[in-house]
């Protein structure tokens, strides 16, 4: 019980000194990053930052080659010579950039697990009828086919499905991309509430505005390492943020 | 000519081609691969089968059984030997490679079997069933009945299961599938077994039919190409159309034209079909459905 709580106490995740190269590029070089519990992290930068190839290592996943080491560890234990599986069923889920739903199954098939998740401390582990609660919309288009989906919808639907995994932290790679303002804002409002029901949460975001509306603490990533770290409250106020990203001209 | 006789036959050699074409659906369907040993399989299916019966004393109930537990033993050990290539979607090496366990399997085959043709004879192939001038035997009609149980079998797995769920994830997205929590190695490993297994069934069934050599296996390859190409790759419905229409084709073509340019005729047809529907008569998209 004394690890446990102990483990509780910890944050949900820490890594240390990950670096990823693609064919002998180095494209990550990362020498510390942690997430606490309930705390959501955002992850800004540029394109070809390496902010898409940090979620993706951390789940130890790719559509590439890329070559990765360092320590990851969540919840307490190692996981760095898992393969993808095991880390999900860990409890670390990703919802990826592009290719997101099955196409070819339906919304109800996409929200169904591979694996019976296991409720835990930390771990809650959302029901078909939760997540079509948390995006009616969902529920309206239960028959349609993934393919069928609007990028918002399929959005809602990789999220739901993480989601039913019972996640101890949610990866997401690029939520906003392609939405409309009015569905950024519903799908990162959601984030805050589920953050709220316990959940950890490290987001990848290009849409800095957006994201510092719902992270407690942002990274700024540039040519695959951290610049700058700190609370959302003053990096928006810092003038590297404001000139690079929100648009503002010092 | 008896016409209704060369639909029966035709319907018959139909369902055998479907049946021993059901597991190389599944295979392409879901792996994307390819197994060009898929004839050799055949062949030590059928003559673990005529060992256990002519040899071993089993009875013919038993002795498919076991024939289906060596098919799948083989389909496990091709892929762990292939698994890299599998997951790198490595198509020549896997063409190149299974066409060498093929040989592989032929060889051995011979040195254990003898190269003498054997007949593998059973309860039902004895049985002959004669209505006016038809005639068909047990074993036509066990076939017959043998590939629908299975199709339909497949097509309800696949629909309406969490297993058949898992393996439809793995065809469509086996790195989507990885985030959803599917061990896709086990997924690749499974498809392997019941290709191995269902094609020792399929010569269980139909090799009674025919003399057995140790040097076939190609006929049984190229026929399955066929009827899985033709059928509209990796559909299961598809594959199984396509073997009974391939099946009448033959027998019908044979009976009226001459049997000895059936394939070419077949061959002729399917470059046809595949020029004017690439997706095969079940066109649409690929994926085991």
């Amino acid at each position: 019980m004394s690890t446990q709580v102990e483990a509780m106490a910890g944050p949900v995740l820490q890594v240390q000194g990950l670096q990823v190269a693609y064919a002998g590029n180095r494209a990550l070089d990362l020498a510390a990053l942690k997430v606490g519990r309930g705390e959501v992290v955002g992850v800004v930068g540029a394109n070809g930052a390496g902010k898409s190839t940090l979620v993706n290592a951390l789940a130890g996943w790719s559509r590439g080659d890329p070559r990765v080491s360092g320590e990851v560890t969540l919840d307490g234990t190692r996981i760095d010579s898992w393969v993808p599986h095991e880390r999900i069923r860990a409890g670390l889920a990703l919802v990826p950039e592009g290719r997101l739903v099955f196409g070819r199954m339906s919304v109800e098939e996409n929200l169904s697990t591979a694996f019976v998740p296991p409720a835990g401390p930390g771990r809650r582990v959302y029901s078909r009828e939760e997540i079509y609660d948390l995006f009616p919309r969902l529920k309206e288009r239960c028959q349609h086919l993934g393919s069928q989906l609007s990028g918002g919808e399929r959005q809602m639907l990789g999220i739901g499905r993480a989601l039913m995994m019972g996640p101890q932290l949610l990866l997401l790679d690029e939520p906003s991309i392609g939405l409309a303002p009015m569905l950024v804002a519903q799908v990162l409002g959601t984030m805050r509430t589920l953050a709220g029901q316990g959940l950890s949460i490290l987001l990848v975001e290009q849409n800095v505005r957006a994201a510092i509306e719902v992270v407690d603490r942002l990274v700024l990533l540039e040519r695959g390492r951290v610049v700058l770290e700190g609370p959302a409250a003053q990096m928006g106020n810092d003038p590297r943020i404001a000139q690079a990203y929100l648009g503002a001209h010092a | 000519m008896n016409l209704t006789q060369q639909i029966i036959n035709g319907l018959v050699l139909g369902h055998a081609y479907a049946l021993v074409a059901i597991g190389w659906t599944l295979l392409l369907g879901v792996a994307r691969l390819v197994n060009f040993g898929h004839g050799q399989m055949y062949m030590v299916g059928a003559f673990v089968t005529w060992w256990a019966v002519a040899q071993a004393g089993v009875s013919y109930v038993l002795a498919v059984p076991i024939a289906m537990g060596v098919g799948a033993v083989f389909g496990l050990v091709m892929q762990r030997v292939m698994l890299k290539a599998t997951f790198e979607k490595n198509l020549v090496s896997i063409m190149i490679m299974t066409l060498g366990f093929g040989y592989v399997m032929h060889g051995a085959a011979a040195l254990v079997f003898g190269s003498t043709g054997q007949i593998l004879e059973t309860s039902l192939s004895l049985h002959e069933v004669n209505m006016g001038d038809l005639w068909f035997t047990g074993q036509d009609a066990a076939i017959v009945i043998a590939a629908i149980a299975l199709f339909v079998a497949l097509k309800w797995v696949l629909d309406g299961t969490r297993i058949g769920r898992l393996v439809r994830m793995v065809a469509e997205d086996p790195k989507l599938a990885q985030l959803a929590g599917v061990n896709v190695r086990r997924v690749y490993y499974g498809v392997f077994a019941f290709e191995g297994a269902t094609v020792a069934f399929a010569a269980g069934m139909v090799a009674p039919r025919t003399p057995i050599l140790t040097s076939m296996g190609f006929e049984e390859v190229i026929m399955t190409f066929v009827v899985v190409v033709f059928g509209g790759i990796g559909s299961v419905k598809g594959s199984y159309f396509a073997g009974v229409a391939l099946g009448l084709f033959t027998a019908l073509f044979g009976a009226l034209v001459s049997p000895a340019y059936t394939t070419a005729a077949a061959f002729l047809v399917l470059i046809a079909l595949l020029v004017l529907r690439p997706g095969g008569l079940t066109s649409g998209a690929a994926g085991a459905h």
